[in-house]
């Protein structure tokens, strides 16, 4: 009887809980204390001007802030600026600093601090440079108050200014530790403040208790474990050694699902994979024949094979991912892509452009008998990009093109696609672009522009075109977000007609993160903001991890 | 023996620089910029030209190299291309890593191989050599990737009693150490069985066992320092082994050593870097050898008197 009662007792306490639940969930109150162990990847310095890579970001975000900041919703918001204006002719953007904020190191942020730290990026050609062009110099008109001249309108600088990189370090410390000094031991005025950093090992970031945010950040330090092994993080965080692991591979995220003290969050990222076409070496020059091969992609098989289903989507714009300014589905009616595969219209569009296989052999040949061959360059780094590799020849060879897959160590790689057109031995090669400022400029501008041709640019394809051209520059000046929206989208259509690029999917981050942390915000750039994150100390104990 | 100690102290570092001019021509050969690599994929032409620069990586072949050798023979091994800090303060911090795991590893392989070795010859042929040999085959036949993986999912995750990575506390050694010694111990324990047998054959040894002298003394005492020679041979090659695995047990155990970083200086083209990392493995190991050529004399005095 009393069992009975108990179990009665119970499965309402049970019951009442599970009813209260989705409310906590809802509303979890924030805890203070307690350390965040995450995992990173620091290879270079941790000077932002030098090191522009996620990974580096990942770490230095903890300290050092912009101006402004992109959200996870893709929205530029205030940081250390509290508004900011541009002038009549929109050569000058004028930014209104945040007040009673200090750098680390005790010194104040103010107007000469934004001005000394841009000026010097100018002068010393920090890194991300290169998004800062037409910036002529950054002015302290009073002590909060900055504006950045420029020698021509951008509508890019503000999106640019978001980019985690180019935050605002301390002046002071910079000119008595210089660039090396700052790249072990970064101040800023971020949430945490670095402590402890040992190369290859680890970093730490204590709370910063004089932080400008009003009661954050929650956590008493973040600490940084770097750990280049993908099979060691997941196993760490498993094991509790450590509470965040980023970079989930595609394939473990079945198992990880079924775990109920890991959390796991899938994001769309601002990176799209493509397959460069060297559009000067004939016959590639024919669009005709570049949407063939576009056609001729199975995008939905790569993503089934390659990321497992959930590490990547089907993209719906070329080159731009949902998040970024601009972008619009460009998809046909009913269709779940751009270029959808259809075999049969490849072959179609293959015999249009003069290429069909005239003597049965499987291969297309061109009038003169000669088969069409393609040398298709791939490397074993970066994510899926080798098994991208070995699936498009498969595609390829199935259209009835000769492919030859040369794979390259990633530094031989990198030397042999960073050549002009007279020197680039590639017909094709899988590579992936990303958008981190979440704007189209760099796109436009720096990837497809024909002033953009490598070795000056991004533009590997040495594709040209007028249109674009002219689109990209209007859009880079446009300051109306409606017209600009209609430029990018224009500029976008000229792409689906000129295919400069085999577009495949857009990428997925996944995180994986212990069940008792809340409130970190997983960026679209692959990055990290712990300023809002809390530890649940009960259920930590309780999954007993007592670190 | 002091003079042979000069000699190959200075064979040592003769060898050292030889080492250092083969990695400099061979860095310059092979594509890659370090430039275009420091600034991105994506970075524009004049600023690759400029990290060029400021590097010094437009100068001559001849003068980078005399410059570079100029600052060796002075001690300064240059700045790492990435992280601008010197050379010697990151690979000095990851030597000692390395040599810490190397040498648990090398003694735990020593000891082990030694007793199942012996054990294994005394009783040659019948069910505990069987056991032994097969236990050994798998250790060989197994990379370290992969009982590394068995042992930090058994251990780690699934019992948690051990940590996963890193090098905090004494705990942290436990599987390192284990595994990387496991796969070098199968292998020294099947050399050690091989010279024990031959020795346990040897004449001296049935006159030992005629005198009625006991059965450890016949071969801990006298077979096992006779059939020392080939096998201090073995242990001292067996270091370049257990070096190349060491750099795997770094990435699998996250053990901030010599060896991870190595690989992730050459396959960042950080030249300066890279030379560092294997110009001082090359030292550990002309060093050990060093070491193995002074314990011959010791375990074979009639060595000193040739």
């Amino acid at each position: 009887m009393n069992r009975r009662i108990n179990f009665i007792g119970a499965s309402l306490i049970t019951l009442c809980a599970m009813l209260a639940m989705p409310a906590m969930a809802q509303q979890p109150k924030p805890q203070y204390g307690g350390e965040l162990v995450l995992t990173g990847q620091l290879d270079k310095t941790m000077f932002p001007g030098r090191n522009t890579d996620a990974q580096g970001m990942d770490v230095y975000l903890n300290s050092c802030e912009t101006l402004v900041e992109l959200t996870a919703e893709r929205e530029i918001r205030p940081l250390l600026a509290e508004s900011w204006s541009a002038s009549a002719d929109r050569k000058t953007m004028t930014f209104k600093l945040r007040q009673g904020v200090k750098f680390h190191d005790g010194t104040a942020f103010n107007a000469e601090a934004v001005a000394a730290v841009f000026n010097e990026a100018l002068a010393k050609k920090f890194l991300y440079v290169s998004l800062l062009e037409g910036l002529q110099k950054v002015v302290a008109d009073n002590e909060f108050q900055v504006s950045f001249q420029m020698s021509a309108p951008s509508a890019a600088l503000l999106p640019n200014l978001a980019y985690r990189t180019m935050c605002i370090f301390s002046p002071t410390a910079y000119k008595a530790k210089g660039e090396e000094g700052l790249g072990s031991n970064i101040v800023g005025t971020g949430p945490f403040v670095q402590t402890e950093y040992t190369k290859g090992v680890s970093v730490l970031f204590k709370r910063n208790d004089k932080y400008w945010q009003k009661g954050k950040p929650y956590l008493d330090s973040i600490r940084i474990l770097f750990v280049p092994d993908a099979t060691t993080r997941l196993a760490m965080l498993e094991s509790g050694d450590v509470d965040r692991v980023a970079g989930v591979p595609s394939f473990e995220v079945p198992r990880l699902t079924k775990e109920k003290t890991i959390s796991l969050r899938t994001i769309s990222s601002l990176q799209q994979h493509y397959v460069v076409i060297n559009n000067q070496a004939k016959p590639l020059d024919d669009p005709k024949l570049r949407q063939a091969l576009n056609y001729a992609t199975d995008k939905a098989g790569i993503i089934k094979s390659v990321f497992a289903g959930t590490g990547a989507t089907l993209s719906r714009a070329p080159t731009l991912s949902p998040g970024v300014f601009g972008f619009a589905d460009m998809r046909e009616p009913g269709k779940d892509t751009i270029f959808p595969f259809d075999l049969a219209r490849a072959r179609s569009m293959l015999k249009e452009a003069g290429y069909e296989d005239r003597n049965g052999d499987g291969f297309v040949e061109d009038a003169q008998g000669k088969v069409l061959s393609l040398k298709l360059y791939g490397r074993k780094a970066g994510v899926g990009d080798y098994e991208i590799a070995q699936l498009m020849k498969t595609f390829l060879e199935k259209l009835g093109i000769k492919i030859e897959l040369v794979v390259l160590e990633s530094a031989t790689f990198s030397a042999a696609l960073s050549v002009g057109p007279k020197d680039a031995k590639y017909d094709l090669a899988i590579l992936s672009w990303t958008v981190p400022t979440a704007d189209p400029d760099e796109p436009m501008m720096y990837m497809t522009h024909t002033k953009a041709w490598k070795p000056a640019g991004a533009n590997r394809m040495f594709f040209s075109n007028p249109e674009t051209d002219r689109l990209a520059e209007l859009a880079h000046v446009e300051s109306d977000p409606v017209k600009r929206a209609a430029v990018v989208r224009l500029w976008m259509a000229e792409l689906l007609k000129l295919a400069p690029v085999i577009y495949l999917p857009t990428l997925n981050l996944t995180d994986a993160t212990r069940s008792y942390v809340y409130g970190g915000v997983y960026l679209p750039a692959n990055v990290y903001d712990g300023t809002s994150a809390w530890i649940d100390q009960t259920e930590r104990k309780r999954q007993g991890i007592n670190r | 023996m002091l003079r042979m100690c000069a000699n190959r102290l200075v064979f040592m570092v003769v060898a050292g620089l030889l080492l250092l001019t083969f990695l400099f021509g061979l860095f310059h050969v092979i594509p890659g910029d370090p430039a275009r690599l420091i600034a991105g994929d994506s970075a524009p032409e004049e600023l690759v030209a400029s990290i060029r620069n400021a590097y010094g990586l437009d100068l001559p072949l001849g003068v980078q190299y005399v410059a570079y050798m100029g600052k060796v023979l002075t001690g300064d091994f240059g700045v790492s291309n990435f992280s601008r800090q010197p050379v010697l303060s990151i690979v000095g911090p990851r030597l000692l890593n390395t040599a810490a795991l190397a040498a648990w590893a090398m003694l735990f392989a020593m000891v082990v191989s030694l007793i199942l070795g012996s054990i294994s010859a005394m009783y040659w042929s019948g069910p505990l050599d069987k056991s032994v040999s097969i236990v050994s085959l798998i250790g060989i036949c197994t990379p370290i990737f992969v009982t590394g993986i068995v042992a930090i999912y058994f251990f780690g995750v699934y019992l948690r009693w051990l940590p996963i990575g890193g090098m905090t506390t004494w705990r942290h050694y436990i599987m390192p150490v284990l595994i990387l010694g496991f796969a070098q111990a199968a292998g020294f324990t099947r050399m050690v069985r091989a010279c024990m047998i031959e020795a346990l054959g040897r004449d001296f040894i049935v006159t030992a066992r005629a005198k009625g002298v006991p059965q450890h003394t016949i071969v801990f005492k006298h077979a096992l320092r006779n059939a020392l020679l080939p096998i201090m041979t073995f242990f001292g090659l067996g270091l370049g082994s257990m070096l190349g695995g060491a750099a795997v047990a770094e990435s699998i155990f996250n053990w901030p050593g010599l060896g991870r970083l190595m690989v992730d200086s050459i396959l960042t083209r950080d030249l300066p870097l890279t030379q560092g990392c294997i110009f001082f493995f090359a030292m550990i190991f002309v060093l050990v050898n060093l070491v193995v050529d002074l314990l011959y004399r010791w375990v074979d005095p009639r060595l000193s008197h040739d």
